[in-house]
């Protein structure tokens, strides 16, 4: 048997997600995912009144409040027989697409890119550019304060971190310039969405909020300043990074897993819902007879057979429950196992990319030979993120030709009422991936909720056929060089944006950070 | 000091002080700091105050929190007392965790967002009020002893609201418009 690894990200006094790999001859054989904290606050929604469903579920997830509440009110649209009128959708899709823009640019610059880079190398630069030897002495001058946070590298860089002094200082500047860009991006959404976190204005029916010109005007004007720095700086970095010296992980396909896609589909383009930025699909297999499908819901079952729930055969998420057995012994996740057709898929960036046949993805895979990986996602959320950008131009010009329309509405009234029993799905691409929100409702109060988040696909455990999960599978042959510095398993998980480290909040005053990283 | 440069000034966001309540409303106490914001938000404030519920946001926060020259934070702290104590420290009695990257694959706290907005303009004066939670499980309730304590943080809060808006006052030294009106 190799040697076990535990990676236990608790940054609180409960964790989340914790990832074993066992390591054989400096390579992952195996892998388990493990969501450590009980979930299930779908039960906190049985008996209430639907509408406060997204209010609550926009409580669900530590980072991504708003998805929640867009999954939620679908759901609730469809359970009502609600009809989002065309200028409701297209707040609703401002709001989100602002969304995508800072989650995307946040997870790039602030929660990755340093996994790549050897921050230490911006003191041997030697540059004549003012803005970058700014950039220079600040990070000098934090290092000789003995307070690097937070751009201390997390693990020892390895033979694939970029350690060219002038590439990694402009990476650092993009890291400050884009944290003044996520800002921005929050501060677009808000204009619509009346204050973050929990939005207020996304309800059942549509949208509650009117615009005026002057707020269109305004979401513009920010959103040109993203678009210049999507375009000029995030794009090229991915490609400057993933065609250069990252090349070799990217075209290793590192992090791979299996080559299975979903994507739900998301953001209308037209009024008649034809034309979408992200299409609904399947993908099955990469590699000549990929097959894809169209998107077909009834096909989503979730096991728990290797979860802490009473349950036995696979469900449909209608018929889902959370009834928590601790006691089963094989068990060792509180994350259920959802599958499409009885396989394990990936949901995210890299998901949609394949099921859209993104012609800039498939370009980065045949004249680069990127396989699909822990570089290829990162390009894959670039290349979205410009995508979402140029669809909210579209909108905003959608928006401002309703507006001048009379009749212009942005709410169905007559579809406010909590129906007496009905049921509904709601579907969203939320930044993560595929996200699916159910609910049942009887005597006007919710009988049943569940929610299926793209962690849960993605952070999967096995399932009753022994398949791994998704960041299970993705482990497998990984390199681990040092077990004492695990850092491309962290660069592999990290490039799924996992989203379950993250549901609670409690300041610790003595350490703020219990750590576990045990090697056994 | 006329009017019209204290005008400006506010433009600039440099009198704001955010009361931000943060923690996850769904697991029990430690959505102490939210049930605070949200009963604050009922009440009366002159325009230079703000209540948010920040929930569980870190990067998230960083566009309110560069807003404010002043940040009164609401939050579960588990400092070892009896549930239901309050606790009062300034951000800088918690150490800077140089650590906390490395462990998260995800996020990072609040504390570490209000240093990081350091990198990129002011940090806001930051006070915390923690409560010690009781019980953190599923449940949208707070339990009897943190719940009991709500008014005195609600108390505490103002008081250091109240604080606050001297200071700034004082530094004006101007007449001061109308509270009722933003």
């Amino acid at each position: 048997m190799g040697k076990r690894i535990i990676i236990d990200p608790i940054t609180r006094i409960e964790g989340h997600l914790k990832i074993e790999v066992e390591v054989e001859n400096g390579k992952v054989k195996d892998a388990w995912s493990s969501g450590t904290m009980a979930r299930g606050f779908e039960a906190l929604l049985l008996g209430k009144d639907p509408r406060d469903a997204s209010y609550v579920t926009s409580r669900f997830c530590g980072v991504c409040f708003s998805v929640h509440q867009m999954a939620s009110v679908r759901a609730l649209d469809a359970a009502f027989g609600a009809r989002v009128p065309w200028g409701g959708t297209l707040l609703r899709n401002l709001v989100m697409g602002a969304e995508y823009v800072y989650d995307h640019l946040v997870h790039f610059y602030h929660l990755s890119a340093l996994d790549y880079l050897d921050i230490m190398a911006i003191a041997n630069y030697t540059g004549k550019d003012s803005e970058l030897n700014k950039v220079k002495d600040k990070v000098v001058g934090l290092v000789q304060r003995g307070d690097t946070f937070p751009l201390t590298p997390r693990y020892e860089p390895d033979e694939f971190s970029v350690k060219d002094p002038d590439v990694v200082i402009s990476a650092v500047k993009h890291y400050l310039d884009a944290l003044k860009m996520q800002i921005k991006a929050k501060n677009m959404g808000v204009i619509f969405g009346g204050r973050a976190p929990h939005y207020q204005s996304i309800v059942v029916g549509g949208f509650t909020q009117l615009p005026d010109i002057n707020q269109v005007t305004r979401f513009r004007s920010i959103l040109d300043e993203l678009a210049t720095f999507v375009n000029e700086v995030y794009i090229p970095d991915v490609v400057a990074f993933g065609t250069g010296p990252l090349l070799p992980l990217a075209k290793a396909g590192i992090g791979g897993g299996h080559p299975n896609y979903i994507s739900y589909g998301s953001f209308e383009l037209n009024e008649a819902g034809t034309k979408l930025v992200f299409n609904p699909g399947a993908v099955f297999g990469l590699d000549g007879g990929a097959s894809r499908e169209p998107f077909d819901p009834n096909n989503i079952t979730e096991s728990v057979r290797y979860s802490w729930y009473k349950e036995d055969t696979p469900k449909h998420p209608y018929e889902g429950a959370q009834v928590f057995d601790l006691e089963r012994s094989d068990a060792y996740s509180f994350v259920k196992a959802p599958r499409y057709k009885n396989v394990p898929m990936e949901v995210g960036p890299l998901a949609r990319g394949f099921v859209d046949q993104d012609p800039t993805l498939l370009g980065l895979v045949k004249n680069y030979g990127v396989k699909p990986g822990a570089v290829a996602r990162h390009a894959a959320r670039a290349i979205e993120t410009k995508k979402v950008v140029g669809a909210m131009y579209t909108w905003c010009d959608e928006l401002l030709a309703a507006m001048t329309k009379p009749g212009f509405k942005i709410h169905d009234t007559d579809h406010w009422e909590p129906p007496v029993e009905a049921e509904g799905a709601g579907f969203f691409e939320p930044p993560r991936g595929a996200l699916g929100h159910w609910i049942r409702i009887k005597d006007h109060k919710i009988a049943n909720y569940q929610a299926v988040v793209p962690s849960t696909w993605n952070a999967s455990p096995r399932d009753e056929r022994g398949v791994r999960g998704q960041y299970e599978e993705s482990l497998i042959g990984v390199p681990v060089a040092d077990p004492e510095n695990p850092i491309n398993v962290v660069r592999v998980i990290r490039s799924f944006d996992p989203c379950l480290a993250c549901a609670i909040h409690l300041i610790d005053p003595k350490t703020n950070a219990i750590r576990r990283f045990m090697v056994e | 000091m006329g009017s019209r440069k204290r005008g400006k000034s506010r433009e600039n966001r440099t009198e704001q002080v955010l009361i931000l309540g943060v923690g996850n409303l769904l697991l029990g106490d430690e959505g102490v700091g939210v049930h605070v914001a949200q009963r604050m938000m009922e009440m009366d404030y002159p325009p230079e105050v703000k209540v948010l519920e920040g929930g569980t946001d870190g990067f998230g926060l960083m566009h309110v929190l560069l807003k404010a020259n002043r940040v009164i934070l609401i939050d579960a702290v588990k400092g070892g007392g009896p549930p239901g104590s309050i606790y009062r420290f300034e951000i800088e009695d918690c150490p800077p965790f140089p650590d906390i990257f490395k462990t998260s694959v995800h996020q990072i706290s609040i504390l570490e967002v209000i240093n990081l907005s350091g990198l990129i303009g002011p940090t806001p004066r930051t006070t915390i009020i923690g409560v010690e939670p009781k019980c953190m499980k599923m449940g949208m309730e707070l339990s009897a002893e943190v719940e009991a304590k709500i008014p005195k943080v609600i108390q505490l809060v103002q008081e250091e609201v109240a604080l606050s808006l001297g200071r700034f006052r004082r530094e004006q030294s101007v007449e001061t418009p109308s509270p009722c009106r933003g």
